[in-house]
């Protein structure tokens, strides 16, 4: 158990790309972070510095006490699980489990008493034996896990590890993986491009763009106060509706010269509400309706019920705590 | 091709058919000339069907062997063969490999340059640097050893490149979850490296066997003394009677004998060979 800083870290590629600018970020003991961002925005770079996978050219990393910036993987004390799990083909479960733990002179007994333990949170028993091409991807999944829950280590983390299943597991992995954490309360940073796992499994999430930070905050307050335009179109889904003031302008708050920003499900349909979409598509989800459109000449997206009429037209009203204002410029949020 | 057409199978079973014949024709006309004595071949009929001397043929090639051409019996070049053989197929392997992992999985200065090096050796056969080789190896003193038969021919640019090519198709993830559960880069290459390039190594050993063992030019120039004779290089030294007709029906016994350790290889490691070439999968 440890707590994680990252202290005004910075990476920088030999050839002068920048991946990561000026991150700072303070990792409680147990607490569960999520790194999310788009591709390319530098969340997996990040957490691979952390790892000791990837060099900190800028800053500094404190795992517990210890700056580990020069410090190899190993030794570290923490444990990482990839996205394609990166089991060892040739080894049973059993022999993946314990390959870290005997690298590492762990006695026998002890091996054997943490493998046994790990099998049976991750219930794994019944597949000790077994190659991981032997495996369903779920099953893989867990062995990865059981391969950094056996190290006990200061820190867990996980690379996009769900993304290479399919959407059904995916939520059941989620799940498994939130009340894992739960038990062991490990400190643990987590890489994903999905906001909605993201938003379901961190306590704190840290939404990152180009290398850098855009919001860290508990996931209701990333939700009802995105700091900024990047992050109110990322968070949610359906995404925000991010439009220029000028575009609608019997909305409160349009008098300022920005981006203003509201969600398709606080909208109100309203016969004679003071904003008119024109429908140019509708998708059914069956407990809800999508319904896209223009106003103004700028996108739009409502989330209406299945039952509502539809016609060419829809007009809207929005209560005025559901608007979010952000600088037309910087992006950042105002207020 | 889901096609079925009667004839274009009649068709290509016969052009496999007259394949197949053309190849093993010879192979059982050396096989039929070993069961007869000497004469019966020379008689101006070439029988087609094994005769009554086969135990004696070749129980007389691998105790005696012919004395008149110089050559030791041919178990003796069989054990030879088969030295160099292994000598060759094995330090291949275990230098190639190394090399390859030490160019893929390590950055090191002139590293370009070592690549490059080891590219230039694929377009030196033997053939070409044999004189210098020679002067190299007399100058050692290996003339005459089993180490002057093989080491000369360890060095392969060819294996050095299929086991990088293999490396390369290893996850990165295999080399970074090693690293974190603590595995030094020798560590890695024995416990993880090793293992799953094990199919690929029995590829290279059947290929590399037969290679070794097929060697001609090498040994006939390397070994005067018949103890270090090579079944291959043998088998030509037989068939220069000096005087008198060459003892076909042993010269073609030791041919036969000299057949089977390679095929045994080949059948052996089938399931390996052919599991190594079309793995994918790591």
């Amino acid at each position: 158990m440890a707590s994680i800083t990252l202290d005004n870290v910075g990476k920088v590629y030999p050839g002068g790309t920048r991946a990561i600018g000026d991150v700072s970020l303070d990792i409680a003991d147990g607490e569960f972070i999520v790194l999310v961002g788009p591709s390319g925005c530098g969340k997996s770079t990040l957490l691979r510095m952390v790892a000791g996978l990837e060099s900190i050219t800028e800053g500094e990393v404190r795992i517990g006490d210890r700056v580990v910036n020069e410090i190899e993987p190993a030794d570290r004390d923490i444990a990482m699980v990839f996205q394609n799990y990166a089991l060892y083909p040739h080894m049973s479960v059993r022999q993946n489990l314990e390959y870290g733990l005997k690298n590492r002179r762990t006695p026998k007994a002890e091996i054997n008493r943490r493998v046994e333990e790990a099998a049976g949170i991750l219930q794994l028993a019944p597949y000790l034996d077994r190659k991981p091409r032997a495996l369903s991807g779920g099953q893989r999944q867990r062995v990865a896990m059981g391969r950094a829950i056996v190290r006990e280590p200061a820190a867990f983390l996980f690379d996009e590890p769900l993304s290479n299943l399919d959407a059904k597991l995916r939520v059941a992995m989620r799940l498994e993986i939130k009340e894992l954490q739960r038990r062991l309360s490990t400190t643990s940073l987590y890489v994903t491009h999905d906001q909605l796992e993201a938003m379901t499994l961190a306590d704190r999430l840290v939404v990152l763009n180009m290398g850098k930070v855009e919001q860290i905050g508990t996931p209701l307050d990333v939700y009802r106060k995105p700091a900024s335009a990047f992050v109110a179109g990322f968070i949610g889904s359906p995404a925000m509706n991010l439009v220029p003031a000028r575009a609608v302008p019997r909305l409160p708050g349009s008098a300022h010269a920005g981006l203003l920003g509201f969600r398709p499900e606080d909208l109100v349909i309203e016969p004679d509400g003071p904003i008119a979409m024109k429908i140019t598509a509708v998708e059914e989800l069956g407990a809800q309706r999508l319904v896209h459109g223009e106003v103004g000449g700028e996108p739009m997206t409502v989330t209406m019920s299945p039952q509502a009429e539809l016609s060419d037209m829809v007009h809207m009203s929005l209560p005025a705590q559901a608007l979010h204002r952000f600088d037309e410029k910087s992006g950042r949020r105002l207020d | 091709m889901i096609e079925n057409r009667p004839g274009l199978n009649a068709l290509a079973h016969l052009v496999l058919i007259i394949g197949v014949v053309v190849v093993a024709l010879p192979v059982w006309v050396a096989f039929v000339a070993s069961t007869h004595t000497a004469t019966d071949f020379m008689s101006g009929t070439v029988p087609m069907w094994p005769g009554p001397h086969l135990v004696e043929n070749y129980s007389r090639m691998l105790d005696a062997g012919v004395s008149t051409s110089g050559t030791p019996p041919v178990a003796r070049m069989m054990f030879n063969s088969l030295v160099m053989a292994l000598a060759i197929a094995i330090g291949k392997i275990a230098i190639s490999i190394l090399s390859a992992f030490a160019i893929v999985y390590f950055r090191f200065p002139l590293r370009g340059l070592a690549f490059w090096c080891i590219f230039v050796t694929l377009m030196l056969p033997v053939e070409v640097r044999i004189v210098p080789t020679f002067q190299v190896v007399a100058g050692l003193g290996l003339l005459n050893s089993y180490a002057g038969l093989s080491i000369p021919l360890i060095a392969s640019a060819t294996a050095t490149f299929l086991f990088r090519q293999v490396f390369l198709t290893m996850p990165d993830e295999l080399v970074e979850a090693a690293r974190i559960d603590g595995a030094g880069p020798m560590k890695f290459f024995r416990d993880i490296l090793l293992p799953l390039s094990r199919t690929n190594m029995a590829a290279l050993f059947v290929i590399l066997f037969i290679y070794g063992w097929n060697q001609y030019l090498w040994p006939l120039l390397v070994t005067t003394d018949s103890s270090y004779y090579t079944i291959v290089a043998g088998i030509k030294r037989m068939a220069d009677a000096v005087d008198g007709l060459p003892q076909w029906h042993l010269v073609m016994a030791t041919a036969v004998l000299a057949m089977i350790p390679p095929v045994a290889v080949v059948i052996g490691m089938q399931r390996l060979f052919v599991k190594g070439l079309v793995e994918t999968e790591k």
